[in-house]
């Protein structure tokens, strides 16, 4: 039932909204979604040699790129692929000293520290089936970018999302770098 | 009896100060037992810099150079979220493309996007310390710490006689993924104030005019002595 819940929040979702908030005197255009991965910098999802999606590297992918991580970007989808689980995905950070932060209890303040931050993160979704870029997280509306469609942003209400979340594992991923700055305002 | 009442409070003191520890500590202990517990840099204050510029062209990388070999600057660069863009790549054509003035360009950004200072291309002072001075000045004013004085405005336009590195020395090639930059919770960036121009201090000004009375009176003095000793005929 959450599943279908959650489609139909997917299908009814709007793509890249532009929001003008009056910040004091003057009005400023608030970038949304706070980690606003340029089209070209999004990975999609692959088959890997055992006929896998990689849905949790082409997550990574994107975020090292908009973290400055070029390199590491080219060279993690050259090397890995397949599924993935958290122990083992831990391992590999570890092997390529990669600076990371993760959690598997559905800490929700994890999700708001890498939105925060602009970092952004990756989120098992589908029951754990597959993983998504967390792009955006307010009081009441989130963002994701799916490695299977990277053409757009999807919205679903903030509450929305959680449950589907920690109905999948509760598992979030972030690289630790340096985000892409802001626009300029 | 005194003594007495006295061991009693030394004794109830040191009790009040063992539980609440050894309460902390249980707790502690608990948590850290639960999962492995990592301290996430709470850093959505810092500030951005981004560098952009042509991957290959001697500013750019001379600019991107200073923030490494500038004691200020790599101080700096260590309190931000440091961002080196070159114009190949997509980061520059989504995001930079359509709001620089020109190249290179060095900008510095408050967390929220707006942005506090702008130099791009000729605009640019040439050495890292004006850079420096410059970048510092427009902080400390955006933080309201204090007002550019009026011989900083315009800084970078004027270079007086010859400059201390006219011949900077080649920079080596930016690498695609340097070093990351070290985690911790710093918000905007704490930069020293900038040297003062050499006037007269105060003390240097009273000691002249008190040096000039005195020599005047002196003179005066003299002139009224020599003329008593030395009358008309």
């Amino acid at each position: 039932m959450k599943r279908i819940l959650f489609a139909l929040a997917l299908l009814a979702s709007v793509t890249g909204c532009e929001v003008t908030e009056n910040t004091g005197n003057r009005a400023v255009q608030k970038e949304r979604p706070t980690v606003n991965i340029p089209l070209a910098l999004r990975q999609s999802n692959w088959r890997g040699s055992r006929g896998e999606g990689s849905c949790v590297h082409a997550t990574m992918i994107s975020l090292f790129r908009w973290q400055g991580r070029v390199n590491t970007a080219n060279h993690w989808r050259r090397t890995y692929g397949n599924g993935e689980w958290p122990d083992d995905m831990a391992a590999k950070f570890d092997r390529e000293g990669i600076r990371y932060a993760y959690v598997t209890n559905g800490d929700v303040r994890f999700l708001e520290w890498s939105c925060r931050t602009r970092r952004g993160c990756g989120i098992t979704v589908m029951g754990g089936a597959h993983m998504v870029a967390l792009v955006h997280l307010d009081d009441k509306w989130a963002a994701i970018l799916d490695n299977n469609n990277v053409s757009k942003f999807a919205w679903v209400p903030r509450e929305t999302l959680i449950a589907e979340w920690k109905a999948s594992y509760g598992w979030a991923v972030a690289p630790v770098y340096t985000p892409v700055a802001p626009l300029p305002q | 009896m005194n003594r007495i009442l006295l061991s009693i409070c030394l004794l109830l003191a040191v009790f009040a100060s063992v539980v609440p520890s050894f309460a902390d500590t249980a707790t502690a202990n608990g948590v850290l037992a639960e999962e492995r517990v990592v301290n996430l840099p709470n850093d959505q204050g810092k500030w951005y810099i981004s560098v952009v510029g042509t991957a290959n062209d001697a500013a750019y990388l001379r600019v991107l150079g200073w923030f490494d070999a500038t004691p200020s600057l790599k101080r700096l660069k260590d309190q931000v979220h440091f961002c080196p863009v070159t114009t190949g790549g997509p980061i520059y054509q989504e995001r930079y493309a359509c709001n620089v003035k020109g190249l290179p360009t060095v900008r510095v950004q408050k967390p929220d996007g707006v942005v506090v200072y702008e130099a791009a291309g000729k605009n640019l002072p040439m050495t890292a310390e004006g850079l420096y001075g410059a970048i510092a000045g427009a902080v400390n004013n955006a933080q309201g710490v204090r007002p550019i004085l009026p011989w900083r405005r315009d800084m970078e336009r004027r270079c007086p006689g010859p400059c201390p590195n006219p011949n900077p020395q080649p920079t080596p090639q930016p690498q695609p993924d340097p070093e990351p930059q070290p985690l911790d919770d710093g918000g905007a960036p704490n930069l020293e104030p900038q040297p003062q121009v050499d006037g007269w201090p105060l003390w240097g000004l009273a000691l002249l005019v008190n040096g000039g009375f005195l020599v005047g009176l002196a003179a005066g003095y003299g002139r009224k002595l020599y003329a008593k000793l030395h009358p008309v005929a």
